[in-house]
């Protein structure tokens, strides 16, 4: 251990404008400054009896190893590595195994199931001789995770794939947080499965993904779950073909062929797990569904109301009549029919903006309101365990948006999962109502700010959550701030999000890449670096930089955080350089 | 009656007039038109067509083939399909030149003197089925009625119709300068990105690219005799334009009606030179570099130096030599005061010369342009230039105002032509956060985000005298690029720099609320033609026009 702590820093101190590309940075890594170039004949041996999408995950490997052909982010591409990757010697192999002996699972199992034990951690070892490299984990969830890591070492230069930094150790690399994610609203503008499948994968080469602890009846049950967010219907379209409810995509979608047909929501859950990543779907309620109306107007209240400013927050007004008995059944069935579609233990019953002037102004609630003899929170309350209930019933995670804890008086189980997105600072105030939480805050990690205006006839209108959130402004977010130390474990992770109002599948790339890796490695490597010394955006932007080139090389329109130059010259553009 | 009753029904739902910039004089009707199957583009009595207007007319067809727009309705156009299918057909638009004697090519007059082109043109498309004209004095005028002619069809089940039949339109533009500025240096650009780029100004008669070609972190032009300035300050010898690509990306806008205005920025954002000439460089790669220039790395042309002004004269005179255009702008921005106290050479050369600073910058700047003028080139400065320094400036030198819109009645006063470039109305790039490293609270030094409508209510003839407004030439939307690269280039330019095109072209006095609905048109039509605009706004909005807005 010495010896190796001792190379790194003699290392560093020789090449201080060497970075490397590992994103997120391993908990724990050692590595070297010796060169090792791949063999032409490099190959990736699975020493057990794996699943297929483990073994297509080794195949999406080694193409990566064959086709990102990255040169390194220095003056002069590495072309004074010339000499050193001549003499380097060649890895023949990288030999993956499990140390576990029990039957391995799907990638796409560990991802979805609630499994006691089972991990994201993975070992990786590169000797810096040439011998053959290891990989080890006690999941083949972990293993895609190490090949992840293993896929980031690597640098082209006339031809020949090497790295630089061998030999690597890393023992038992574990993400910080379980719950690292992404969200994309698919409603306001529609997105095709193919932008959706082409997200996933940028998702994995950054380890998104979520794991969440669950405690059910006293005892601790430990579930490892990946996190795409899907925020799929909203007021504005309704893109969700869901068993039992044609009718709501027949009338909601934006056309026919802006929809998600089950066979879609399928191949996309499939798509993802496979790559790690859960698919935790969301159906807004009871607020954001004027589209509902569309094929079900009985069931919306205020809808299309005008002024729409005074029914809602973004045009079209429309919520779901809450008090309204027939609404209550016609929701739960609703969001039971496709939450038993999933194989996620999560469901997201949303539950943010409520418009109560919009019930006030509608008859048909204050009727209803006056024959049960509820308020309007209580029919909240009544509407919202009705809801939930279909979702237990099917033994899915209610998750839900942080008004329904902070604002409304509802009656939540503590295992509910709380999402924090109006301001950071109201984390601590759900953890004091002793909840689980999930960081959403849109004053770090909503990728839409910043963009101006998007209702009409409003020119010197601006984005409600000005400025623009940097990855810089993200990756200084705290996860545990203000928590007291008995609060710190209601963590579960956090992610970025993609509101669409100003999105379309033309810009999806290049707003959400690279800086969505931001909060990966904020959540997956915690607070300090591999040697101890506290995370920073120094050593972070050449290695995001890093991130950014290979994202582009696979095919994914990252946009370029600063002029080519300052990703070539490590700190040259710092504000204090 | 009835007929009549359920045709201005209909017109409440018809889509906006999607015309981009609006005529400046027009008529329309709503009567249902549709494109025959043999629908043909021809050319009357214009003998020997150049073959860029021949070009233009096979790629308006292609357009009105492959489009296939559907309006933005909600039922994106269904209710329409009974009037279409009883719609007269279509068969023919004629153009002709109204002009005698002979004929120049739309690349010809795309390049000529920017106060004396002539871009109008008179379309009209009876209801009837009978043919259309398209009139124009210039293949360039032809070339912009074709471009509108293409905007105004929809795609309903493989048929091309207009609900809006009969057209009349008599169209010039306000103003003869309509840009763009794309920056090619912080990030680079292939020719495949700038020649989408250029279609997609076409397609909004924009009619000038501004190519900001270099800068202080990269030098990607290839220039005859000084070619090792691309070869050691290109980013790699894959980004570099050849004087090949020069010639063809030149080729390629003049088609469109678009000329290319080059741009070598100096004295100051220079600071690459010093790689192949490091003599005529000072504060190179200074530090701490926010005291040597707004932006790293730090290095500009030692103004003061003869040896150094004769390399910049002679380099300009080069560079000017691969483009056709008669503007060429020697930039003039930014320039960093400490950055020459601090450089010995600098000030021995002034000492030597018994000179000011600025005294030196007027020489320095009297020389580049003397030798643009040589080889007929008239210079385009930033408004530093006009503003900041005693400098003697030709008086048909035009000015770039960038820094504020509140500088232009100083600008006119001094009785400068002018373009506007405002970074308060129309940089693209502000919004994007800081980009500069270890700044984490850093935002972008123009925040906000300079919005479409923002700038389409921009008013080009504020605070001007009556006398002053002739100073205008028109105006420009900007891309720096230190947040952009080919991989945001379409989202984060269009549709926005399409405001300022019908600012620019239509005229001050727009409504936001009636653009909207029309922008979204462009936005939706340039998707079709490849070009990865933003959305504006959710779908929803896009096809219900006016139940976003604010106080709906």
């Amino acid at each position: 251990m010495l010896q190796l702590a001792t190379i790194l820093l003699v290392g560093a101190a020789l090449f201080p404008n060497e970075v490397l590309g590992l994103w997120p940075i391993p908990r724990n890594l050692q590595l070297g400054t010796t060169f090792v170039k791949l063999a032409p004949t490099f190959d990736i041996t699975v020493s057990f009896n794996a699943p297929q999408d483990l073994l297509d995950a080794v195949t999406r490997t080694k193409e990566y190893l064959q086709t990102d052909k990255l040169e390194r982010l220095i003056v002069g591409r590495g072309t004074n590595d010339s000499a050193a990757v001549g003499q380097a010697p060649s890895l023949h192999g990288l030999t993956i195994s499990l140390l576990t002996s029990t039957a391995p699972r799907a990638i796409a199992e560990e991802a979805v199931l609630p499994i006691v034990t089972r991990s994201e951690g993975y070992s990786l070892t590169i000797p810096g001789d040439g011998s053959t490299a290891t990989l080890t984990a006690n999941s083949t969830l972990g293993l895609f995770r190490g090949l992840t890591t293993f896929g980031q070492l690597w640098y082209d230069l006339t031809g020949v794939t090497y790295t630089y930094q061998a030999p690597v150790k890393i023992v038992n690399d574990i993400p910080a947080f379980p719950y690292r994610g992404f969200m994309l609203d698919t409603a306001r503008n529609f997105f095709s499965v193919d932008d959706i499948k082409r997200t996933l994968d940028a998702m994995s080469w950054v380890k998104v993904s979520l794991r969440v602890i669950f405690s059910c009846s006293g005892s601790e049950d430990i579930a490892q779950i990946n996190t795409f967010h899907w925020h799929v219907v909203d007021s504005q379209s309704f893109p969700l073909d869901i068993p039992g409810f044609p009718e709501l995509a027949g009338k909601g979608a934006y056309s026919s062929s802006e929809t998600y047909s089950t066979a879609d929501v399928k191949d996309i859950v499939t798509y993802a797990g496979a790559r790690g990543i859960d698919v935790l779907m969301e159906i807004d309620t009871p607020g954001h569904t004027a589209v509902i109306a569309a094929s079900h107007p009985e069931h919306i209240a205020c809808s299309q109301s005008s002024p729409w400013t005074d029914f809602a927050n973004e045009p079209p007004a429309g919520q779901l009549r809450l008090a309204s008995a027939a609404t209550t059944n016609f929701t739960s069935q609703l969001i039971s029919s496709i939450a038993g579609t999933l194989p996620s233990s999560l469901f997201s019953t949303g539950g943010d903006e409520l418009n109560t002037n919009c019930y006030a102004k509608d008859a048909q609630t204050q009727a209803d309101l006056a024959s049960s003899g509820r308020t309007l929170e209580q029919a909240l309350s009544v509407f919202v365990q009705a809801t939930h209930k279909s979702l237990t019933d099917l033994g899915k995670t209610p998750v839900v948006w942080e008004e329904m804890v902070l604002e409304h008086t509802v009656a939540l189980p503590q295992n509910t999962v709380v999402m924090v997105w109006i301001s950071s600072k109201n984390a601590a105030s759900v953890a004091a109502k002793n909840y689980r939480i999930v960081h959403a805050p849109s004053d770090y990690f909503y990728l839409d700010c910043g963009a101006g205006e998007w209702l009409g006839k409003d020119p010197t209108g601006n984005s409600w959550c000005d400025p623009f959130k940097t990855w810089q402004k993200s990756y200084t977010f705290d996860p545990l701030a203000s928590l007291t130390t008995a609060q710190k474990p209601l963590v579960l992770g956090g992610q970025q999000l993609l509101w669409t109002e100003q999105s379309s599948p033309e810009n999806l790339d290049s707003i959400v890449w690279p800086r969505a890796a931001s909060s990966a490695e904020v959540f997956w490597t915690g607070a300090t670096l591999p040697d101890g010394t506290a995370r920073n955006v120094a050593s972070a932007l050449p290695r995001l930089h890093d991130v950014r080139y290979r994202m582009v090389r696979r095919g994914v329109r990252a946009i370029a955080l600063q002029p080519h130059f300052c990703a070539l010259r490590p700190g040259v553009c710092d504000l204090t350089s | 009656m009835l007929p009549a009753i359920a045709l201005s029904v209909l017109l409440t739902v018809t889509p906006a007039f999607a015309l981009w910039p609006l005529p400046r004089e027009y008529s329309t009707g709503n009567t249902p038109l549709r494109l025959s199957s043999s629908f043909s583009i021809k050319l009357s009595g214009i003998s020997q067509a150049p073959s860029d207007l021949k070009a233009a007319v096979s790629r308006t067809s292609t357009y009105l083939r492959k489009d296939k727009l559907q309006a933005l309705l909600p039922d994106r156009g269904a209710s329409s399909a009974s009037a279409i299918r009883g719609a007269k057909s279509l068969s023919s638009l004629t153009l002709s030149l109204t002009t005698k004697g002979p004929v120049k090519s739309i690349s010809e007059e795309a390049v000529a003197d920017i106060e004396s082109r002539v871009e109008g043109y008179t379309l009209t498309i009876p209801a009837d089925g009978s043919g259309a004209s398209l009139k124009a004095n210039s293949t360039l005028g032809l070339f912009r009625g074709l471009t509108t002619f293409s905007q105004l069809w929809y795609d309903w089940d493989g048929t091309t119709y207009t609900l809006q039949a009969p057209f009349n339109i008599v169209d010039s533009p306000a103003y003869p300068y309509r840009g763009l500025m794309l920056d090619t240096a912080r990030n680079y650009f292939p020719v495949a990105d700038i020649k989408r780029t250029l279609d997609a100004m076409s397609w909004v008669k924009l009619n000038t690219f501004h190519w900001h070609v270099v800068d202080s972190q990269s030098f990607p032009l290839v220039v005859p005799g000084y070619t090792e300035l691309a070869e050691h300050g290109a980013y790699s010898a894959d980004m570099v334009y050849s004087q090949n690509d020069v010639k063809d990306i030149v080729a390629y806008a003049a088609a469109r009606g678009i000329d290319v205005m080059p741009e070598i920025d100096t004295p100051g954002h220079t600071a690459i030179i010093a790689r192949s000439h490091p003599e005529h460089i000072a504060c190179f790669e200074a530090s701490p570099w926010t005291s040597f220039a707004n932006e790293p790395p730090t290095g500009q042309l030692r103004l003061a130096s003869s040896a150094t002004t004769n390399f910049t004269t002679d380099l300009l005179k080069s560079v000017a030599s691969l483009f056709k255009s008669k503007l060429f702008s020697t930039g003039g921005d930014e320039l960093n005061a400490n950055c020459y106290t601090q450089d010995k050479e600098t000030q021995a050369d002034l000492a030597a010369q018994h000179k000011t600073l600025e005294q030196a910058l007027d020489t320095f700047t009297q020389a580049t342009h003397a030798g643009l003028r040589e080889v007929g080139k008239r210079a385009v400065v930033w408004e530093e230039m006009v503003l900041d320094h005693s400098v003697t400036l030709a008086n048909n030198t035009i000015a770039l105002v960038w820094i504020s819109s509140d500088h232009v009645s100083a600008v006119a006063e001094k009785g400068y032509k002018l373009v506007h470039a405002a970074s308060d109305y129309f940089y693209l790039d502000c919004g994007g956060g800081g980009w500069v490293g270890q700044n984490v609270l850093g935002n972008s030094w123009c925040d906000p985000f300079k919005t479409w409508q923002k700038a389409y209510s921009f008013n080009p003839i504020a605070n001007l005298t009556e006398e002053q407004s002739k100073l205008v030439l028109g105006g420009q939307h900007l891309l720096w690029t230190e947040q952009s690269s080919p991989s945001n280039l379409d989202p984060i330019v269009w549709p926005r720099a399409a405001s300022a095109a019908e600012v620019f072209w239509s005229g001050p006095g727009g409504n936001v609320g009636m653009a909207l609905p029309r922008l979204h048109d462009v936005s939706f039509r340039f998707n079709q033609r490849g070009v990865k605009t933003i959305a504006l706004q959710p779908l929803y909005c896009a096809l219900r026009p006016g139940k976003c807005d604010l106080q709906a």
